[in-house]
């Protein structure tokens, strides 16, 4: 069923009747949705002489693509944002994500805004990837038409901040396209910004005098993919209870990975398998101490909490390195890329000053949530969220580090965690109940797969499952083993694949047992299956993308572009779906 | 009702039904999603060398955290009279590393195993041991399992025949079954050719485990006694004219039944060397017939012999042999312990015994055993020799190595010095790999022996020659009855403690403290070394001293083994 809102207050009915259309709205299918809307424009056509009427707005809209290219879903909500706020000021909006549209198309939008992340060190998402490429070959069309502005995301703490919204700006000018608004780039703390640049941008597109098509102004777009208005947010989290916390690594494993169920009773989160829970976590107190020492502040209590509560004390910007030095008068550090592996205390401890707990917080930026792939189905758990969490350990610049979440999450013993719901419209299960699915899911990735197993169980879905999952030690690391095997057992999962890196003198990863599977692997994607990666972005996902096509080739008797070719109609057909971090 | 009639063991149809030993191993090797193996399968391993065990420490974790037993495998190779090649001894140490725990452990039957190997290492493992000619057939399972010899390299020609002997008998018992081959080494099955068939064994195999050694007197580190088949060497001239042959001997028993227990061999004729594999051959076909197959608890040849009685056993033996055997023949056992350190040869090879204690090959602090092992191999000089005793000989170093060696020995520690007492300690391995241990056992015993040689050296018995032998459970790996002191674990923390058994292997021991523990066991053991140090004759060993002053009762045989306890001891 769609999340709510359905009808705004707004519609032309009374409130009982927005009421009741809700109600039977709130029930329905896709399809009974696509259905009923055929039958309403043909019960209009058979019944009024008259071109029926546009209900809102009465005048003629200009067109507006809103193009997003998002890793974690950040983009594609602001992209929502705009829509909205697009909407109001009487554009016919249209928001398209960068995966489904071509540079023909492109050249062809009048009015363009381009609200693109940046991941790592200067990765564009992977969906946006085939975009981007195709933007920048030479061969790339004339945007003369176009006007834009581009809003860039990203996160200061990499040195190739922005990159790939600073490479699209570039880019569409470049290719002749006008620039309408400068281009803003937004951190981690970026809906402020984003926000503002939305409602300053949006007015210099001035609706162009053209007679209004049908087309334009019979579409009502309305946002089914946000969360419910009086569910959870960011802002204002739920407070969950954690009501199960296990450590699932034996006690020799290298690693530290737990599995923790939260009750989320009451709190209005209607999550899918493959939606995100978001976690606000808390600082490590220690650490919040440390910087207080560090910057002569030890004993503010208010500062202290506002540390571990609403500042993110674990990263470290080259803005921030900056802004400190004209604070304090600290010299820069000479040493090129000194910020990468550091956190601000070793901006503060390198170079000792005392701040006013004002210059402190003007430093700091706000503490970001952290996102969890949800590990179970409302169908088989009822009002709980499972979360598998590795607590994250490492040293840098020798130093001790901590996740923020997942250290909060596995170490503090905490009775409760405050969460939200973050949709991944991305990362669902097929429609089609029948469809087979291959999950690859190594280490913390098979969260969701554990979800989407639980609820092909709960709906008795008939189509084939098949995981392949990975991680270091067979004996110390195979997550959720005696749950795979009762699935295998009663037949829910098909068949499971493992590698563990660490078993045996040559390393060995999922893509390895992917190649080893090939051939069946092939036979499944013919057969129609879906195929999800969950895991790790840098080193497994690339990986696994590359084993999938050198698959398709070898199975395929394919070039390597024809193989590229086919998994692009792959995913385009929405069978090639990635929750990748 | 006769015993052959009753209904067969369980394992008797996992056999009968195992096409030869297959089951579906092949296929459970193949199940990603757990480190077992079917159930039948897990017997059906054992007649390949494989054993499913877990890791008994993190039991307790392992629900907790969704995660199914700890299982991992022990993989024995067959080693006839425990001899390795360099390149072999390289070929198991790399094993060891890459596939199993990273040690390597010597056992009481000369061989060595593997512990902590995963499903998914077991055929590298096996296939890797192969490209050495090492195997693993037989190591364990109802068949005759790795054959022992006394390990005597100095005395040249006569061990080189003893060896040899331990290696014809091992061939001529092997199973004929290809499923070892097929199964861990991928050889192709012939289709449609010769049907397969165990001439000796039949498709059943034995009604249970079946052990043989080769004695070479005075040396009795083979504990020939303790086996169901023993040839005895008889030397006459500095030339082997023969072999007594004992038959019987076993050490298994079931804590609180009485009708199981330890037993010696019988010394039951003589055979000159020709004769040994037909006798060896023979007394196997008549416990394959004999044997108990309904109770697994009284399948060993031991209990066949009590039950037909001797005489009719040994009759039955001749009528299968074209020559029957002849009147035993004297000999003289005076040891069952290894002489540590060099020992040279007339043609001028030398040999280095070094103690391994528990058996076990690792790099510690200070010892870095397994390493220097290695660097002594790396030499690719003479002949790795596992010991009945857990250690391991240096073996046939020419001349122009020794030296080389010796470095190796000091530079390594592999000349560890030991007290008496602990050169003279056994202990299995019991927790955390071996599924039966009731109590500790190769974790223990080094602190044990390390409290008690404060007594021995307050006493003056610092280098007194006493063996002393633990098990953690009463099934006898580390041949506990045939030790002066015998320790078998009954619950965690808790052993009963025998005494009184021959040094050189002859006499068993007699239970003397039920249910102690290491306070127990110490308390009894020092007022004991005190009289022993003040009131034993010349030459008398401890366990001769003990039965002499009526410590314990003399045991005689396995028949008397729970008789003659204490009175409160009787139950």
């Amino acid at each position: 069923m769609p999340s709510s809102p359905l009808l705004p207050k707004t519609a032309p009915f009374a409130e009982d009747q927005i009421a009741a259309l809700n109600s039977v709205m709130s029930v329905t299918t896709a399809d009974q949705r696509q259905w009923l809307s055929g039958f309403l424009a043909g019960f209009e056509a058979a019944n009024s002489q008259q071109q029926a009427t546009p209900a809102v707005p009465p005048a003629r809209r200009a067109p507006l693509t809103i193009l997003f290219g998002t890793e974690s879903g950040n983009a594609e909500a602001l992209a929502a944002q705009a829509r909205k706020a697009a909407t109001k000021l009487g554009f016919a909006p249209k928001v398209v994500d960068m995966a489904d549209i071509t540079l023909a198309q492109l050249a062809e939008m009048p009015n363009v805004l381009v609200i693109a992340s940046t991941w790592g060190e200067g990765d564009p998402p992977q969906r946006a990837v085939d975009f981007l490429d195709a933007l920048m070959a030479d061969d790339a069309p004339r945007l003369d038409k176009v006007r834009f502005a581009v809003l860039a995301l990203g996160d200061r703490a990499y040195v190739q901040f922005c990159e790939v919204g600073k490479r699209f700006d570039e880019r569409f000018a470049a290719l002749g396209a006008t620039r309408i608004a400068d281009r803003v780039d937004c951190d981690v703390d970026y809906e402020a910004p984003a926000n503002a640049w939305i409602d300053a941008t949006l007015p210099t597109l001035k609706p162009a005098d053209e007679p209004a098509t049908a087309e334009d102004s019979a579409v009502i777009h309305v946002d089914f993919a946000r969360a419910a208005p009086d569910g959870p947010t960011r802002a204002k989290p739920f407070a969950a209870e954690v009501t199960e916390h296990v450590r699932l690594s034996g006690s020799r494993s290298t690693s530290d990975t737990h599995h923790l169920e939260l009750s989320i009773e009451g709190s209005g989160i209607l999550y899918e398998p493959g939606d995100a829970l978001g976690v606000v976590p808390k600082n490590d107190p220690a650490l919040a101490d440390s910087v207080l020492a560090a910057t002569g502040l030890s004993g503010d209590t208010a500062l202290r909490s506002a540390l571990i509560e609403r500042l993110d004390i674990t990263t470290l910007t080259g803005k921030q390195v900056e802004d400190f030095s004209k604070l304090t008068g600290a010299a820069l550090p000479s040493e090129p890329g000194w910020i990468a592996g550091r956190q601000i205390i070793d901006l503060l401890e390198a170079a000792p000053a005392r701040l006013t707990p004002e210059q402190l917080t003007g430093l700091l930026r706000p503490l970001p949530p952290r996102y969890y792939s949800i590990a179970s189905s409302r169908k088989a758990v009822g009002e709980e969220a499972h979360l598998l969490v590795a607590a994250l350990r490492y040293e840098s610049h020798g130093r001790a580090r901590q996740g923020v979440a997942s250290i909060d999450m596995t170490d503090r013993g905490r009775d409760r965690q405050n969460v939200f719901l973050r949709p991944n419209q991305h990362f669902r299960l097929p429609a089609n109940p029948d469809r087979p699915i291959i999950m690859v899911g190594p280490g913390t990735g098979v969260a969701p797969f554990r979800g989407f197993l639980q609820e092909r169980e709960a709906i008795g879905a008939k189509g084939r499952n098949w995981l392949f999952f990975g991680h270091r030690n067979y004996t110390h690391d195979f997550l959720y083993q005696l749950e795979w095997q009762d699935w295998l057992k009663s037949g829910v999962l098909s068949r499971l694949d493992v590698a563990f890196s660490r078993d045996q003198p040559a390393k060995r990863y999922v893509q390895d047992t992917m190649w080893e599977s090939r051939v069946d692997l092939a036979g499944w994607l013919r057969d129609g299956a879906a195929l999800y990666v969950c895991g790790d972005m840098n080193a497994m996902a690339k990986d696994v993308h590359a084993m999938l096509l050198r698959i398709l080739a070898d199975q395929g008797g394919k070039d390597e572009a024809a193989a590229k070719a086919e998994l692009d109609a792959i995913r385009r057909d929405g069978r090639y779906l990635r929750d990748v971090y | 009702m006769n015993i052959l009639e009753r209904p067969l063991s369980a394992n008797e149809h996992i056999k009968s039904n195992s096409n030869f030993l297959r089951g579906t191993i092949a296929e459970g090797l193949t199940r990603v999603e757990t480190g077992s193996l079917a159930d039948d399968d897990t017997q059906l391993t054992k007649f390949h060398g494989i054993y499913l065990q877990d890791d008994r420490d993190l039991r307790a974790e392992r629900g907790k955290q969704r995660m199914e037993k700890a299982f991992i495998f022990m993989a024995r190779m067959r080693v006839p009279g425990g001899i390795l090649t360099p390149a072999q001894w390289l070929a198991s140490e790399k094993v060891a590393l890459e596939r199993g725990n990273g040690t390597l452990r010597l056992t009481t039957r000369q061989t060595i195993q593997f512990h902590g190997i995963i499903k998914s290492n077991l055929r590298p493992a096996i296939q890797e041991l192969n490209t050495e000619l090492l195997d693993t057939i037989a190591a364990c399972g109802d068949v005759n399992r790795n054959v022992v010899a006394s390990v005597d390299p100095w005395r040249g020609k006569l061990h080189e025949t003893v060896t040899d002997t331990a290696r014809a008998i091992a061939t001529h018992l092997l199973p004929r079954s290809r499923a070892w081959h097929e199964i861990w080494i991928g050889e192709e099955r012939v289709a449609g050719g010769v049907e397969e068939d165990e001439p000796i064994y039949g498709r059943t195999y034995m009604p249970r485990k079946f052990k043989i050694a080769v004695a070479l007197p005075p040396h009795n580190d083979v504990d020939a006694l303790a086996q169901d088949l023993s040839f005895i060497a008889i030397v006459e001239n500095n030339q082997i004219v023969g072999y007594n042959v004992a038959a019987g001997g076993g050490m298994g028993m079931t804590h609180g039944e009485p009708d199981t227990y330890p037993r010696p061999g019988d010394i039951i004729g003589f055979c000159p060397p020709d004769q040994v594999t037909d006798v060896a051959e023979k007394v196997v076909t008549v416990q394959r017939d004999f044997g108990d197959r309904s109770d697994r608890k009284h399948a060993r040849l031991k209990y066949t012999m009590d039950r037909v009685g001797i005489d009719i056993f040994v009759a039955e033996v001749n009528a299968r042999l074209a020559t029957p055997l002849q009147p035993a023949r004297a000999f003289a056992f005076t040891t069952t312990g290894d002489r540590l350190g060099w020992a040279e040869s007339a043609d001028g090879t030398s040999h280095f015994t070094l103690y391994v204690e528990n058996g076990r090959v690792t790099d510690l602090p200070g010892r870095k055993l397994r390493t220097g092992l290695h660097k002594v191999a790396e030499l690719d000089a003479g002949r790795f020799i596992i010991t009945a005793n857990q250690n391991l000989v240096l073996a046939d170093i020419p001349a122009s190595k020794r030296d080389a060696v010796a470095v190796l020995v000091s530079e390594y520690g592999l000349d560890l010095k030991a007290n008496g007492l602990r050169r003279n300690a056994i202990a299995c391995v019991a927790l955390p790999t071996c599924g039966l241990a009731l109590a500790e056992s190769e974790r223990y015993l080094p602190h044990l022996v390390t409290r008690l040689e404060e007594t021995l050296e307050r006493v003056g018995l610092r280098d007194e020659e006493i063996t002393i032998r633990m098990t953690g459970c009463p099934n006898g790996c580390a041949r506990p009855y045939m030790s002066e002191i015998g320790l078998v674990g009954r619950t965690p923390g808790l052993y009963n403690l025998y005494l009184g058994a021959s040094h050189e292997g002859l006499r068993m021991n007699k239970l003397y403290k039920r249910d102690v523990d290491d306070d127990g066991i110490v308390a009894a053991l020092s007022p004991l070394f005190e009289a022993y140090a003040r009131d034993r004759q010349i030459d008398e060993r401890f366990g001769d001293f003990v039965v002499r002053t009526g410590v314990v009762a003399r045991t005689r045989t396995g028949l008397d083994f729970h008789e003659n306890l204490a009175p409160e001891l009787r139950s």
